[in-house]
């Protein structure tokens, strides 16, 4: 005889399309609402995004093959945000070009020279001026930064939700993190 | 001092080393090549002390109260009653997981192995809460934990003070999976107790590495340089990750 206390999270086989998003969309609704907010800069956006993307989880609940359920929501959330950004706000979508223009620009000898803080004054920073800092990155570094810093996953996770090469994640996070580094250090 | 580019190879590697995405000769390679250059050092230090802040300052916002309902909603109009388990279900899994924890052993079968792995991690925790002491050694010096088990189990556990970021170390014990010994740190966070288990990582038992609840406890799971941790708490699912990450993110010394 075998006894096992179940789960919250059992598996996933056999159990129809409204359980299946109950156990693996529902949990992360937080996350996906924070991305979306990290990536419209808007609550009320951010609401509409997570709906919508929620929406297409669900029709694609099927698709989920296994993973981390919170990382493919987020990955949905991400493209929902940008096709809702595209349609609502063009203004604020950065293209190719404006990111090239961006890492050229991080590119030029002299990047970084000087103003760097240190440790210890990175650990007086207020949590307003971080969040004005975060907010005011570009997208690509500010979506990467997000999901590692903030949500947590790992640099595979993220390659997969950016649609993007390990080595991408990592210069764009090495990058995001200076310029974050570099501005809330600034003004002080 | 010539400072590095943020795209130098060097400085990816410094980050992804505090991300603790590396395996062990390169975090030992990154780690050899700090020591030589401060200004590496110091980009580690910064890191570290961006994400600290991140975590403990950054507010992490919640979805809007009627987010959840809506959603709900627009997905079908089914109302699904909220998983939060009762008092007397969590009684009752006390005595079943006990009843089970003191059977001779069980079989992991089926497509089950990721959540029984979990259940039996939390068994064991659950089993350590009622027991005299939690561990089976008990010391908040790494340097007696981490010997300690050498010789009871293959390979001794990567053991990390956490004593200043407030998990302290209260010890380790043997837990059993299936039928193989695997070795788990106790940390203590306030009133709470995290029990971390590192086992081999192995594909039959990693497919899932999403954030569960077990019975109440949280479990956390990932997998770092082929090891597989878990990590079981009645902590809160967040403060949980914030403990995940600073043992994710701490330096061992070498």
């Amino acid at each position: 005889m075998r006894l096992v206390a179940t789960g919250a999270q059992d598996s996933l086989s056999g159990l129809d399309d409204n359980a299946r998003f109950r156990q693996i969309v529902l949990p992360h609704i937080d996350d996906a609402y924070r991305l979306a907010n990290w990536l419209t800069g808007n609550r009320a956006d951010a609401e509409d995004v997570v709906q919508d993307a929620s929406l297409r989880a669900f029709r694609a609940i099927r698709e989920f093959a296994g993973g981390s359920p919170r990382s493919w929501l987020l990955s949905i959330v991400r493209n929902t945000a940008y096709s809702w950004l595209r349609k609502n706000r063009p203004a604020a979508v950065v293209t190719v070009e404006d990111l090239e223009a961006v890492e050229l620009e991080q590119a030029k000898p002299g990047d970084s020279n000087g103003d760097t803080p240190e440790a210890a004054l990175i650990a007086k920073v207020d949590a307003d001026r971080l969040r004005r800092a975060i907010a005011a990155l570009p997208t690509p570094f500010r979506e990467t930064l997000v999901l590692r810093d903030i949500e947590g996953l790992d640099y595979r996770e993220i390659a997969d939700a950016t649609e993007v090469p390990i080595g991408t994640v990592m210069s764009r996070l090495a990058r995001a993190r200076r310029r974050l580094i570099e501005s809330i250090g600034k003004d002080r | 001092m010539t400072r590095s580019r943020p795209d130098d190879k060097a400085v990816l590697l410094v980050h992804a080393y505090v991300d603790g995405e590396l395996d062990p000769a390169n975090a030992l390679g990154i780690a050899q090549q700090m020591s030589a250059e401060p200004a590496l050092t110091a980009e580690c230090e910064r890191v570290k002390a961006l994400q600290r802040l991140i975590q403990e300052r950054l507010p992490r916002d919640k979805a809007p109260a009627g987010l959840h309902a809506r959603i709900e909603a627009s997905v079908g109009g089914i109302k699904w009653p909220r998983m939060q388990p009762s008092w007397r279900a969590l009684a009752a899994s006390i005595a079943l997981t006990a009843m089970v924890a003191s059977g001779s052993t069980w079989l992991m079968v089926g497509p089950q192995q990721q959540t029984m792995v979990a259940d039996a991690l939390v068994s064991d925790h659950i089993r350590a809460l009622m027991a005299a002491e939690p561990v089976d050694v008990a010391s908040s010096n790494r340097h007696t934990v981490k010997p300690w088990f050498n010789g009871r189990i293959p390979s001794s556990p990567r053991v990390v003070d956490l004593a200043k970021q407030d998990f302290p170390l209260v010890g380790g014990r043997i837990d059993v999976v299936g039928q193989t010994p695997v070795s788990t740190l106790v940390y203590r966070h306030a009133k709470h107790l995290i029990s971390l288990t590192a086992m081999p990582a192995k594909s039959l038992f990693d497919l899932d590495r999403s954030p569960r609840s077990v019975n109440g406890y949280n479990v956390l799971h990932w997998i770092e340089n082929g090891v597989s941790y878990w990590a079981i708490s009645d902590l809160a699912a967040k403060e949980l990750e914030n403990f995940a990450r600073l043992f994710r993110t701490s330096q061992t010394e070498l």
